[in-house]
């Protein structure tokens, strides 16, 4: 059970903290990143094949805890799940002792996928090619004709079942979330998160119920989507729904928590705490996105409980280098993203309540939905501009981002919003993961 | 099943098709004219229909839900220009009760893509309806559209 939330308030983080982790070998034959360095990305990253397989072996199966899914999702022993961590199926099982387990869905035997099915409950894992029968936590129990028939065949006397599992993964969870690495050495998961675990106990603070899914699959490059809700900047420009409705807007009062090695963030604004003042109003005049023009027939959908007790409108949490946790209003949802390549990504959106809720909460929950997601009336252009910006910078051969807003440096920004310094931390780590 | 008249079935018929017909020539407004007031709009996948889970990508209450949702699309939203081509097949009554009856058929919407004319199979589906025929002129009391990917295709703004 989760602990109580703690009251968070907008803290600015340590200058320039060192990383903890050895620099990674420099990649030979890649272009030279600008020198500006993390206030520039040049646009062959977003498109590059090489670039791409780099990141499968040294982010997804490198030094990160990645995202799996919900406890909820795999409540009673013999569930499983069939996921993904970047491109590699991964299967998480919850044993009979009730222990979760992380492994890779493929035939210790000759790599045939061992889970077809997107959910479901099993006694033992069973690849029905050549009959491998694993144990829910991935040991090998039982190979077909191991032992031969009638003194012909078999495998060798010296073949053992427990050098013959599904490769394991570490696991660990925070109130109800899955997380899983391949790596032995990066810190525990808490650890790893940092001042933004924080964000998640605020939210995720009793147990939960899953509502439904939701896959948007996006043409461009992972990267640009995982950008996307550590940029605070657009937030109220891009999206009309929240300027107009009041859901979130710059005058409010806000906040931004980063860890202090800068690979995670969240913000949070607070409707109806908005300050008014000259330059707020001159810029907010010539925003699309703040549209007088429209106004809902039925204004219920807006309507929302503070049920946290904060405050907190919109709370956008994101977590390197693929997990996002939202509560917009009582909307709640984690959204998981998989490379596919690198001009497509999968965005997958679990939408959960909690446990207890009554029935007209959880219909106001999904009631939200419709903000959210493929078709999201918030949300929905998020997908847009992605796609449009990996079709306009899809030339791979010039051009670079500039990513100065609030300033230059990992801490230019502060706690503002206004400020694209969760963006700059974001390439600050991936550099020095992908050695680039 | 009380026996449905050839007339009857063709006006149901026509229904579907002008629901479709509508959003294609880019009328979508047109649409809320064709549900009740009080009428119910969803869109999920079949991912989660077949689970029992109650979540939808789309899920309006009411005609002027619907009608915010398009006004969004028109004033709000942000997306590259598209249209849609509705292919619907295989409509059937599939039973009737009080003046109301349950409808099924099959949907393919293509999606085209106005600057470079791309052309892709966005999504495609089955439709469960619910009609009121004791009211003169068809309405649907409730359309469900079922899409059979558990993904959708960058985003769903224009309502199937």
């Amino acid at each position: 059970m989760c602990p109580d939330p703690q009251t968070t308030s907008p803290v600015t983080n340590p200058v320039n903290p060192a990383s903890p982790t050895s620099p990674m070998s420099p990649v030979v034959g890649l272009r030279p990143w600008p020198t500006q360095g993390f206030t520039r990305v040049p646009y062959w990253v977003y498109s590059d094949p090489q670039v791409y397989a780099l990141e499968q072996a040294r982010i997804f199966q490198g030094r990160s805890w990645h995202y799996l899914g919900l406890e909820a999702e795999v409540p009673e022993p013999g569930c499983y799940k069939t996921t993904y961590i970047g491109e590699q199926s991964v299967l998480l099982t919850r044993a009979e002792d009730g222990s979760l387990h992380a492994m890779l869905n493929r035939c210790a035997h000759r790599g045939n996928m061992v889970c077809r099915e997107a959910f479901g409950q099993t006694k033992k894992l069973y690849c029905v090619y050549h009959a491998w029968s694993y144990k829910l936590n991935g040991e090998l129990s039982h190979a077909a004709f191991q032992h031969g028939l009638r003194g012909e065949g078999g495998l060798p006397t010296d073949f053992k079942l427990a050098e013959h599992g599904l490769r394991q993964l570490r696991v660990a969870t925070l109130c109800g979330l899955v997380f899983a690495s391949f790596s032995a050495e990066v810190e525990p998961l808490e650890d790893w998160l940092g001042e933004v675990a924080s964000g998640i106990r605020r939210v995720l603070h009793k147990p939960l119920k899953v509502l439904g899914y939701d896959t948007q699959r996006i043409h461009a490059n992972w990267k640009a989507y995982h950008e996307n809700p550590r940029d605070s900047y657009h937030a109220n420009i891009l999206h009309t729904f929240y300027g107009t409705f009041g859901l979130s807007r710059q005058s409010q009062e806000s906040g931004m928590v980063l860890d202090q090695h800068g690979r995670h963030v969240y913000f949070f604004t607070k409707a109806g705490t908005e300050k008014t003042s000259a330059d707020y109003q001159a810029t907010a005049s010539n925003l699309r996105s703040h549209n007088d023009a429209l106004s809902l027939e039925d204004p219920s959908i807006l309507k929302w409980q503070d049920e946290f007790g904060d405050g907190v409108s919109v709370q956008i949490l994101t977590a390197y280098p693929s997990f996002v946790l939202h509560q917009i209003a009582n909307s709640l949802a984690t959204r998981q993203l998989l490379p596919k390549g690198p001009g497509q990504c999968d965005l997958v959106w679990t939408y959960f309540g909690f446990a207890d809720d009554d029935e007209a909460t959880t219909r106001r929950r999904l009631a939200q939905a419709n903000l959210a997601g493929s078709a999201g009336l918030i949300s929905v252009e998020d997908a847009a501009v992605c796609e449009m910006m990996h079709r306009a910078i899809s030339d791979g051969a010039s051009g670079e981002s500039f990513i100065e807003m609030g300033g230059r440096e990992l801490d230019s920004g502060g706690a503002s919003k206004l400020s694209e310094r969760a963006i700059r931390n974001f390439w600050h780590n991936y550099r020095q993961d992908m050695g680039l | 099943m009380p026996l449905i008249s050839e007339q009857h079935f063709r006006s149901v018929e026509n229904l579907v098709f002008e629901w479709a017909r509508a959003i294609d020539e880019n009328r979508v407004e047109a649409i809320c004219e064709l549900l009740v007031p009080q009428g119910r709009y969803t869109v999920t996948s079949r991912f989660n229909s077949d689970r029992g889970l109650p979540m939808a990508i789309i899920d309006c209450h009411s005609a002027a839900q619907l009608r915010d949702r398009i006004k969004s699309m028109r004033l709000a939203n942000v997306y590259e220009p598209q249209h849609y081509r509705h292919l619907i097949s295989g409509v059937q009554i599939v039973a009737a009760e009080h003046g109301l009856l349950e409808v099924r058929s099959n949907f393919v919407v293509v999606r085209t893509l106005e600057l470079d004319g791309d052309i892709k199979l966005f999504a495609s589906g089955q439709c469960q309806d619910r009609v009121d025929i004791s009211q003169g002129e068809p309405r649907f009391v409730q359309r469900r559209f079922i899409y059979d990917s558990r993904a959708v295709e960058t985003l769903m703004i224009i309502p199937l």
